[in-house]
């Protein structure tokens, strides 16, 4: 009974402001949000999760009810549009940037605005690799010594462990245009590359593999991203630009790569209140960070951190919700 | 009046068997030796035979005779190639579903071999499951159901499980089953043939005690001649889907009709079928005084009189003590001790 | 039994047939075809382009015409509103279900059960259903789920297959009922199970997420479609093998139709069909993490999130927690289907003879006051719970140091000396000379008909364009599966020398076949590195699982009889198995070896999520991009091969049948 009180209390404290907050509302005739679900979708990488759980505990605290569901994050834009789910937390210019642009072209899906964070993905390697090549984070030092990234299956060339193909990373064409001694091996998830990761630091082996940032990773595996030719817009398209004039994708990935949310066409209508506070919501890369942190190295589950971020950071949200 | 009968009946099993029997019944020439060289398989071949009401008739033969698919011709659980089965005035060919199952559920029982017994119902709801059919309350079924059993012996059993009872008391809740809507006519495929022999004899007598009692019109089947002898009024013997010869027991083992009945008779104790009545002579007027015969004694019952009382001739009597006729003791020690050159 | 020439014409076949199914003829015409094949390979660099790979000429498009025929009946046809009217119905009995079970916010919006109630239900009905090894195993599974705060996971998994298992039972019975009504049905029906049955995973669900979506409702309906077909299979099996006499008793008792199906025909059938359940029951349980891909919520799904965070120990509690459940449910469920009627002896008062189901009910409420005063007995926080995550990281810490050097050792070796060199092998051959090979074995092991369909599936995978990876996946599941005999053959003759190990053999199967494949996947990547030898040991732990499985049974099944005859004929261990033993077991270990060959494709295709090249990691594409038309051809391709090497084992076992007098 006694841990059961408060929660019962809250539950009867959330009624009795938000009967408040309707006979508010009623008085200045706005429109009200529906008392249907707002379907969040989570995916597999625990700061998008954190991330949705504190803007579905957000909504609850506006009166909405929320609804989680675990999707692929590529297929997750056909459900968006479909408004099978109702938004997406963390759009990724690298990683999903297509799958997005190509759901706004069939139409259904609307961009909710940037969150105040850039991402970055690119070559990157845990410290203890820097002591075995000298030179690092350049990449014509990596190139010089790619014989010690060398494994069975990628005879004398050095390996660079990819993301899965249907990430759709340039990284081959990178190798060729910048004429580097590497051969891309592409794993078949995320889990796959922490996996080798692991296993590499574990026995101190060189390895140089695909990383994004923010990440948890950076928390248990601090690392480096290699430093590519400048990233120049129109880089993948014009030869002309970066150091090769014959080839594309001669240079970095974008350092400064957005971070979205988009929302399915029919939420402004259908949760006005909500899809106004989805607009004002904005996170940064340290406050990302410690989401992924409260679960990756303190532990928490996503909800549980989801909480107790809200309850240290009421400063920031505070004012998206009015 | 006969309560079963049937007409020319014939059942063709294969793929062409329709076609290719009604071809051989038009040219006339429909035996089973030229329907198996067509590619058929002739289970039942023109068959007909009556049954009188309250008569046991036996059908008896070896196995892939035709008995089974004769009897579930005669309860239409298949549908004969050709020819006609009447029962109670009714074709059985001409009824249809409805009129079928009426007058399952209101006129005959069968019992069978492994007695395919419902596994997850008890005893009980075994028997009831024909009244359950018909549609019956729960209580009317109960309070018949409970009759039959006891009738077949095995009340205080109405909760058991088939899997927890012996083949013998399985066969009893088959019996029970069948008897439950008081069905007019009978039908029995080989009710003790999975029982052990002992077992068997003591289900035999049971079932003679039911008989006695009920007087159903009782269609038999048995692959077990011995059995025959003792249960049957009339036997019917079956070979290749034929019947070679129908007739009383008595009589089927002092005439065999043909050489394959005779080799059944062969080894029968003939003393132990043959009854006083069947060697009756019509009287003559200088029949002996004295003692009379009963005309269902076996001749073998009559074993001690016929070497004590040396008279050629007693009179042979029925139940209610009239004269039917008179016996020839020569001709019963002929029966008892084997004629000259005969079988022993 | 020499085939006369006079039978076959009778059965109207047509005469011409009869020297080709001749068995001399049959062997001349496919060694002749392997021969050719063998000339092809050796001739290939002589050969024409068109022989060594088909001119795509021939590929033809038939994940273009999928597609579009997905779309005329999903949009044109209007099968979505169908299949979302659908969705929808399963979506209220899961909202239900949910809320029962962990308080999801819908009708009729009750607190959850507490988990002392629902232990003390699975306690009751094991011990209800086999005493009291079940009913410890019951209570202590939910023991385990519950100190393990993972309460709010394994409800949200239950409350899924608690919706999907009945309706997937409910659709199998009356699938199956038709397909024994009706012949054509069953005609019908029966290629298809063929083909849904070596489906893999991935390919039911791009149309589960186009016709449905995403979510719970997904994840119910894919575990339905995958957990049908053999439910349909034991019902058929179950409806046939009704004795004949016991449907003639029905019909002189003067059933109707349908009370002859009511009460006498699916009674009668009840063991069957209730391993059909079981069967369900298992499928759906091997779909927990996979559908989780598609919106299943609970275990499968905080399995994923943990490993994409590198949570070995925790994804390893949950791991347990879907094997225990599964092995519950699966002794559970057995027992029910093996369960014999007893009686109640005459004067046993009511109380005795509902004696289990009084003490649910009284330790229902019990539990159920209790929990109301003490909030543990309700529901165990996550903080309260224990953890057991630090030691199992720590077994595996140990486990990878010690076993790391050997497989270092062997990584390189493996890769550049076999594995490489098989692959180029696989890829240098002639399609033509796969093609009239498989065509010449399917010909010598079952005459033209199977040479005819070995043909159709090994063509067709030519002509669907994915040739080089299908080659690639071939080299690995065949690898493997040489492997996986290497390793089952011996493991499973050495268990079934004694019976209490073959009991514990049969357990470790068990256990190994249900837990998580992905939870393994990441210790084999940090031993072999991401590269095929990885892939390969994925698919080897998962394959030798049937092969020393159906060794055992195999073995075990030799009559004692035959045995003892051995005996007295003087021979001595290594005679009795050589001679006796393994060849009366063989059938069964080649149905261990066919399935060795389904589960390796199985698992080669999740293996994708290691990283390789073959028709996986396609699907895994065309999975992410919801292109359901290259899904399900790469699917078919990966069904193919399967049915394929099931038909020339089929083949095979019905000769071996025939020679040796010996029944598969």
């Amino acid at each position: 009974m006694k841990a059961k009180q408060p929660s019962r209390a809250v539950r009867l404290a959330q009624v009795c402001t938000l009967v408040a907050a309707s006979v508010s509302l009623a008085s200045t005739a706005s429109a009200q949000d529906s008392s249907d679900p707002i379907v969040i979708p989570i995916h597999n990488w625990n700061s998008q999760i954190v991330m949705s759980n504190v803007v579905g505990q957000l909504f609850e605290k506006m009166g909405n009810s929320v609804e989680y569901v675990s999707t692929d994050s590529q297929a997750v834009y056909e459900s968006v549009r479909l408004g099978d789910v109702t938004l997406e937390m963390e759009v990724w210019e690298g990683a999903f940037g297509a799958a997005f642009r190509e759901a706004l072209d069939k139409g259904g899906i609307v961009d909710a605005g940037d969150h105040n964070a850039v991402t970055r993905e690119d070559w990157w390697y845990p410290d203890y690799v820097a002591e075995l090549c000298p030179g690092l984070p350049d990449w014509e030092a990596l190139n010089a010594c790619s014989a010690k990234f060398a494994t069975p299956e990628t005879g004398d060339s050095g390996r660079f462990l990819g993301g899965p193909v249907d990430w759709l990373k340039h990284d081959q064409e990178r190798v060729d245009a910048l004429g580097m001694d590497f051969t891309v091996v592409n794993a078949g998830s995320a889990s796959a590359l922490w996996a080798e990761l692991a296993a590499a630091k574990k026995r101190g082996e060189p390895i140089v593999l695909f990383n994004w940032t923010p990440n948890f990773i950076e928390a248990v595996y601090p690392g480096s991203f290699i430093e590519f030719p400048t990233f120049e817009a129109g880089c993948d398209t014009d030869p002309a630009l970066g150091p090769n004039p014959d080839a594309t994708y001669d240079c970095a990935n974008p350092p400064n790569g957005y971070l979205k949310k988009a929302a399915w066409d029919g939420m402004a209508e259908k949760w006005p209140a909500a899809y106004a506070t989805l607009e004002k919501i904005s996170f940064t890369n340290p406050q990302i960070a410690e989401m992924a942190k409260l679960v990756d190295v303190d532990e928490l589950e996503p909800e549980d951190a989801a909480t107790e971020w809200l309850e240290n950071n009421e400063d920031v949200w505070s004012s998206w919700i009015n | 009046m006969s309560v079963i009968s049937c007409r020319n009946l014939w059942k063709v099993f294969g793929e062409s068997a329709h076609t290719d029997l009604s071809r051989a019944l038009q040219s006339g020439e429909a035996d089973y030796a030229s329907l198996v060289e067509q590619g058929c398989l002739p289970a039942v071949c023109d068959v007909s035979l009556d049954i009188a009401r309250a008569e046991m008739l036996v059908i008896m033969g070896l196995s892939g005779s035709g008995k089974s698919t004769l009897l579930r011709c005669l309860s239409r659980l298949l549908d004969a190639s050709s020819g006609d089965v009447v029962v109670d005035g009714q074709n059985l060919g001409e009824l249809d579903k409805k009129g079928l199952i009426d007058l399952r559920r209101n006129k005959m029982g069968m019992v069978f071999q492994n007695f395919a017994l419902l596994p997850n119902r008890t005893v009980l709801e075994n028997v009831s499951f024909p009244l359950q059919m018909r549609g019956q309350d729960r209580h009317t079924r109960r309070a018949r159901a409970l009759e039959v059993i006891e009738l077949v012996g095995l009340a205080g059993r109405e909760d058991y499980f088939p899997r927890e009872l012996s083949g013998g008391q399985q066969q009893r809740v088959g019996i029970a089953r069948s008897l439950a809507i008081e069905p007019d006519i009978w039908f029995l495929d080989e009710p003790f043939s999975a029982l052990d022999p002992l077992i068997r004899r003591d289900m035999q007598d049971e079932f003679l005690r039911l008989q006695e009692m009920l007087g159903k019109t009782i269609v038999f089947i048995t692959h077990d001649f011995d059995e025959a002898l003792r249960l049957a009024d009339r036997i019917a013997i079956m070979k290749d889907g034929a019947v070679e010869q129908i007739d009383t027991p008595d009589r089927i083992v002092l005439q065999p009709a043909t050489e394959y009945v005779a080799r059944f008779t062969e080894h029968v104790e003939r003393a132990r079928v043959v009854h006083a009545g069947t060697l009756a002579e019509p009287m003559a007027a200088s029949v002996a005084q004295g003692d009379t015969v009963l005309e269902t004694a076996t001749i073998h019952s009559l074993a001690r009189r016929l070497v004590n009382d040396t008279r050629e001739h007693y009179v042979v009597v029925d139940e209610a003590g009239k004269a039917v006729g008179q016996l020839a003791r020569s001709a019963a020690l002929d029966v008892l001790l084997g004629s000259e050159g005969g079988a022993a | 039994m020499s085939a006369s020439p006079a039978l076959p014409a009778v059965g109207g076949q047509p005469a011409k047939a009869s020297w080709i199914l001749a068995p001399s003829s049959a062997n001349t015409v496919g060694l002749g075809l392997i021969l050719l094949a063998g000339a092809l390979v050796l001739l290939k660099p002589w050969l024409p382009d068109a022989l060594v790979r088909l001119p795509s000429l021939f590929v033809l498009p038939f994940a273009d015409a999928l597609n579009w025929l997905f779309e005329f009946v999903k949009d044109d046809l209007g099968f979505v509103h169908v299949t979302r009217a659908f969705a929808g119905a399963v979506e209220w009995l899961l909202d239900v279900t949910g809320n029962l079970l962990y308080g999801k916010n819908r009708w009729p919006r009750l607190e959850p059960i507490p988990w002392t109630v629902v232990a003390a239900t699975a306690g009751c009905l094991g011990y209800w259903l086999g005493g009291w090894r079940l009913a410890l195993l019951g209570t202590g599974t939910f023991i385990w789920v519950a100190v393990l705060g993972q309460w709010q996971w394994t409800m949200e998994t239950l409350s899924v297959l608690i919706v999907a298992v009945p309706l997937a039972v409910l659709l199998g019975l009356c699938l199956g009922v038709l397909a024994w009504k009706s012949q054509r049905a069953e005609r019908i029906l029966n290629p298809i199970l063929n083909i849904a049955q070596s489906l893999p995973h991935f390919a039911y669900m791009i149309p589960v997420v186009i016709f449905v979506g995403v979510g719970p409702k997904a994840g119910a309906i894919v575990t339905i479609i995958f957990a049908v077909p053999p439910m349909i299979r034991m019902t058929l099996l179950g409806l046939r093998k009704v004795a004949p006499e016991v449907v003639e008793s029905g019909e002189m008792c003067g059933s109707t139709r349908w009370q002859l199906l009511r009460h006498v025909r699916i009674p009668t059938a009840r063991t069957e069909i209730l391993i059909g359940v079981n069967q369900v029951i298992m499928q759906s349980l091997a779909m927990v993490v996979l559908a989780s891909f598609i919106g299943m919520p609970g275990l499968g799904q905080k399995l994923l999130q943990l490993l994409q965070s590198l949570k070995i120990g925790r994804s390893i509690e949950l791991g347990i927690t879907i094997v225990l459940l599964a092995v519950m449910l699966d002794r559970l469920s057995r027992a029910w289907a093996m369960r014999q009627p007893v009686h109640f002896d005459k004067g046993v008062p009511w109380l005795q003879r509902h004696k289990v189901l009084v003490a649910w009910v009284v330790l229902c409420v019990g539990f159920y006051l209790l929990a109301q005063v003490f909030p543990l007995a309700a529901e165990v926080g996550r903080r309260q719970a224990l953890t057991l995550s630090k030691e199992f990281d720590a077994v595996v810490d140990v486990f990878l140091t010690f076993v790391d050097p050997v497989t270092l050792s062997i990584r390189a070796f493996l890769i550049t000396s076999v594995l490489i060199p098989l692959r180029d092998a696989y890829l240098w051959l002639p399609f033509s000379a796969v093609v009239i090979f498989f065509a010449g074995l399917g010909w010598r092991l079952g005459g033209w008909r199977s040479a005819l369909i070995c043909f159709a599936f090994v063509g067709l995978i030519s002509m669907s364009g994915w040739w080089d990876r299908a080659m690639i996946t071939a080299y690995m599941v065949s690898f493997a599966v040489f492997l996986s005999a290497l390793i089952g053959l011996p493991l499973g003759i050495w268990a079934a020398s004694k019976e209490s190990r073959a009991r514990r053999a049969l357990l470790a199967c068990d256990t190994m076949q249900t837990f998580p494949s992905f939870i393994y996947l990441i210790p084999v990547i940090m031993l072999f590195g991401v590269n095929d030898v990885a892939a390969i040991a994925a698919v080897i732990v998962f394959g030798v699982v049937p092969m020393t499985r159906y060794t055992i049974e195999g073995l075990r099944g030799v009559p004692t009889s035959l045995l003892e005859a051995a005996d007295m004929s003087g021979a001595n261990r290594w005679q009795k198995l050589t001679r006796v033993s393994l060849p009366m077991a063989v059938p069964t270990i080649m149905v261990g070896l066919n399935q060795t060959v389904m589960f390796s494709l199985f698992m080669v295709i999740i293996a994708a999520f290691i990283g390789t090249q073959d028709l996986g990691q396609e699907m895994q594409r065309a999975l992410s991009s919801t292109d359901v038309g290259k899904g399900l051809v790469l699917g078919l391709c990966v069904a193919f091969m399967g049915l394929l090497v099931d038909h020339l084992i089929t083949q095979w076992g019905a000769r071996h049948a025939r020679t040796a007098g010996v029944s598969a």
